[in-house]
């Protein structure tokens, strides 16, 4: 005898999939955008993550980490499918990234404000889009994404010290980056030598 | 805590990785020491202006659209 009222199961699975995955539709298409480099490959990736996710849902514990757990679907798909033919892995010495002070103090009166209020938007996604690979991913899940570095390692499949060592060039040669664009551009001054 | 053991602490300062305790030992050594704060002001407000300008953009309508058709037949 069924019991009236009572959704069916394949309503359920809908409802529980709109409420925990399809919230991070956002964050997948920012993701995706910044691994593939384009947004027609974005979609693609990120329609084949939803859709994979939706086939496997049986096997996601409801309440854990939705968003983790489809962005390790994601970057799967990723590196299966699309990063051959949509990047070329960067070379980088990794050891010639050198901290140094973005900000020369003394140079301007505010660089710092001169700096943020110039770059525009498009400007710091391509910085982030020139980044190596392995520092891209860890750089757009922790500062695009707010992703914990515990997180961050579960997705990417590394230990955390991994992680904090990607972060930290990522984030310094990001800096780099834009500081040359800012200079290039008369917003501030070169300090850089 | 010395200015070497800060800077080592820096980004998971930041990003409120560390202990409690080792916070703490940071925080006092910021408030002690201006060359390092000033350092971690400016990776602060650097990682600030990285949020502030990348976490806005949001998937296509279109996109939205032809994965709920691809699910549900919408």
């Amino acid at each position: 005898m069924s019991v009236p009222n009572s959704p069916a199961p394949a309503d359920e699975k809908r409802a529980s999939f709109e409420r925990e995955a399809l919230v991070h539709l956002d964050s997948l298409y920012r993701v995706a955008l910044r691994l593939t480099g384009n947004s027609a490959d974005a979609d693609d990736l990120v329609q084949e993550t939803i859709l994979k996710a939706y086939r496997a849902w049986h096997q996601y514990q409801q309440g854990t980490n939705a968003k983790g757990w489809l962005l390790t679907i994601l970057r799967h798909a990723f590196i299966n499918e699309y990063r051959r033919r949509t990047r070329h892995p960067e070379s980088v010495d990794i050891d010639a990234i050198e901290p140094f002070a973005v900000f020369d103090q003394g140079q301007d009166d505010d660089p710092q404000e001169r700096f943020f209020d110039q770059i525009v938007d498009d400007e710091v996604l391509r910085a982030i889009d020139e980044l190596p690979e392995q520092f891209r991913e860890a750089v757009v899940l922790s500062d695009v994404e707010g992703m914990s570095y515990e997180e961050v390692s579960r997705i990417l499949e590394v230990p955390i010290g991994t992680v904090k060592s990607r972060l930290f060039r990522g984030r310094r040669l990001l800096q780099a980056k834009l500081h040359d664009y800012a200079v290039d551009m008369g917003y501030i001054k070169g300090s850089r030598t | 805590m010395n200015c070497r053991e800060a800077l080592e602490h820096l980004y998971e300062f930041l990003d409120q990785e560390l202990t409690p305790e080792l916070q703490k030992e940071v925080r006092e050594h910021l408030e002690a020491c201006s060359p390092c704060g000033e350092q971690f002001d400016h990776q602060d407000a650097f990682l600030k202006f990285l949020q502030a300008r990348c976490r806005s953009k949001s998937a296509p309508p279109e996109l939205k659209r032809r994965i709920l058709h691809e699910l549900f037949g919408e």
